[in-house]
């Protein structure tokens, strides 16, 4: 076939200039003579820079396993070899070459397969809107879930406030059999505490069932006022004396005086103490103590109540201030919970702005801690 | 509101790739309470359109248009925190994309555009096969079908899935729209009873009151 030069130098200058091939000239030892702007746009980036002259072809080469041999490519201008090479991005790059010797050097062709690419840009389309799909099926399933939860407090709410007056006419019924023990005999008066503890029991049940149901509808309103945290503390005590006595536990109390008013919502925070003391008592073993300490900063009071008992595991500590975040950790008199006294207490805290935590030493019983701002900025209702 | 300013920086964003730089202005635009179907027709539709008409006149590759599409069916995740949180109205629409239609973003904002109106809105997805989309329909026993094309020569694909929605349900109503009927199609409303073609997001509220 008679060459034409125009033609060749058209060619020529293409794969020099814009061929989206990588083009190399290459000495029989596999050293970069020359190369295309292609190459150098992959591996250099779009700048002025040059491969070095003398760089091996076999340095731009990803050789994971040693088995890059030249001699061998080369001897084979028929077959392309998968080669990787590390691009100017810092990406590896897969390219198909052809190695062709001409006279005394060699022309190494790289090229990429369209088609791969094609089906992989495809895939991650297809990919990419399988996930926007599924993200939206999961948004409309949450607000579907979030529209049925409302609707289990409203009606958890509605049938804890129901129950409340007819278990409150038992709990006080059966207290007035009590006042009048002597007119029983061992046995019915036995049934009759059973019947007040059951009914005390499931009176704190739809409490704290009402309570839950305000604070997940977002009702747990809290109305402050400028309190002595020791007043508060002390009626929480009162509460909470009996069921120590009855275990013969002591509650010893460490204040530094004197605490400072702070904001409060005082019935809230009452409940908060009475439920972070009677945890106390209720994991402390029996004639033992419990011990409470007040102190304060000029920013904050903090409270502390620390049991005796056997402590909490490291990993269930994250749950206990969950809905029905019991513990392993036992109540050492056979006391019943109803799994909402910490998360109640909790938000009741994060109400006033303060912080609750726990720390629980291995065997060494648990502390529970909270604060309360002295001066808090509070959004009341 | 989408002012010229803020559109054209959008568009900017979504030609060159910036993911973040379009995130940021939805949000934005998102903080500042603007209307879903301002944001779907001011905003994405207009530019989606406007990426459409760079490529078909070969001012912008294909990968780009599959990218500034990808970027902005990303950027719908932004709204939906919101959208599913409105008072339902109790009535169900299935939309979907025909068999061998990719392109799903059209019918995507359908679905929300109708979940914005309290209608409970299942979105099937592209190349959705009729029978998947029959056996969704008998299982959920929406209100209202809808079927999204893109691509005119996938028409005859959205016939047959229409000629089997109509010979399974012959009581359901069925939406039809999309870039395709820019070149033709319109005569489907003709060929089968119950059917009804959609032909901008302006015409939905329309719809919205269908008497179903």
């Amino acid at each position: 076939m008679k060459h034409d030069g125009s033609k060749l130098n058209v060619l020529r200058d293409y794969l020099a200039s814009r061929a989206p091939v990588l083009f190399f000239v290459l000495s029989p030892d596999g050293r970069i003579i020359e190369s295309n702007r292609f190459s150098r746009s992959v591996l250099l980036g779009r700048g002025p820079e040059e491969i070095p002259a003398g760089t091996c072809f076999h340095d731009l080469v990803l050789n994971f396993n040693s088995d890059f041999d030249f001699e061998k490519m080369v001897s084979d201008p028929e077959k392309e070899h998968l080669l990787n090479i590390t691009t100017a991005a810092g990406t590896p790059q897969s390219f198909y070459f052809s190695f062709v010797p001409v006279q005394d050097q060699i022309l190494a062709f790289g090229r990429m397969d369209t088609d791969e690419i094609e089906f992989m840009r495809k895939e991650v389309l297809g990919l990419n809107q399988e996930l926007n799909n599924l993200t939206r099926k999961l948004h409309k399933q949450n607000a579907q879930l979030e529209r049925l939860n409302r609707e289990k407090n409203q009606f958890l709410g509605m049938a804890a406030h129901d129950l409340r007056k007819p278990i409150g006419l038992v709990m006080s019924y059966s207290e007035f059999l009590i006042d009048d023990a002597d007119t029983l005999d061992a046995e019915q008066l036995q049934f009759v505490r059973t019947i007040h503890a059951s009914s005390a029991f499931m009176k704190r049940l739809v409490d704290d069932f009402l309570d839950v149901s305000a604070i997940e509808a977002g009702k747990f309103d809290i109305h402050p006022s400028r309190e002595n945290f020791v007043d508060v503390l002390e009626k929480s005590l009162e509460l909470n004396h009996f069921q120590a006595q009855k275990k013969g536990v002591t509650l010893e109390i460490h204040c530094q005086d004197p605490l400072p008013k702070t904001l409060m919502d005082a019935p809230k925070i009452e409940q908060a103490l009475t439920n972070l003391i009677s945890n106390a008592i209720e994991h402390t073993p029996p004639d033992s103590r419990v011990r409470i300490a007040l102190s304060h900063t000029p920013r904050e009071i903090q409270f502390m109540v620390q049991d005796e008992g056997a402590g909490i595991p490291a990993d269930q500590i994250k749950n206990l201030f969950q809905a029905f975040g019991t513990t392993r950790a036992k109540k050492t008199g056979g006391e019943k919970s109803t799994g909402l006294g910490m998360l109640i207490t909790r938000k009741i805290i994060d109400a006033h702005q303060g912080r609750i935590w726990v720390e629980s030493p291995a065997g060494k019983g648990a502390a529970f801690y909270f604060t309360l701002p002295v001066s808090p900025e509070m959004n009341t209702k | 509101m989408i002012t010229p300013t803020i559109y054209d920086r959008y568009l900017t964003a979504l030609l060159a790739g910036n993911r973040q730089a379009g995130t940021t202005t939805v949000q934005k635009l998102l903080d500042n309470h603007i209307q879903i179907k301002s944001l779907y027709t001011d905003l994405f539709q207009k530019s989606l359109y406007q990426v459409g008409e760079l490529w078909e006149s070969n001012k912008i590759t294909v990968a780009r248009e599959h990218m500034a599409t990808a970027i902005t069916e990303g950027l719908l995740n932004l709204v939906y925190p919101e959208l599913f949180r409105g008072e339902r109205c109790q009535k169900k629409i299935v939309v979907s994309c025909a068999a061998n239609e990719f392109h799903q973003i059209g019918g995507k904002m359908i679905a929300d555009l109708f979940e914005t109106h309290g209608w409970d809105a299942f979105f099937l997805g592209a190349n959705t096969p009729v029978d998947e989309m029959l056996a969704f329909i008998d299982e959920e026993k929406p209100d209202l079908a809808a079927l999204s094309l893109s691509i005119y020569y996938n028409m005859p694909s959205l016939k047959s899935a229409v000629s089997a929605i109509e010979a399974h349900f012959p009581d359901l109503n069925i939406l039809v729209g999309g870039q395709a009927f820019r070149w033709g199609g319109a005569d489907i409303i003709h060929n089968f009873k119950n059917t009804h073609l959609l032909k901008s997001l302006d015409d939905l509220e329309k719809q919205m009151a269908w008497p179903v």
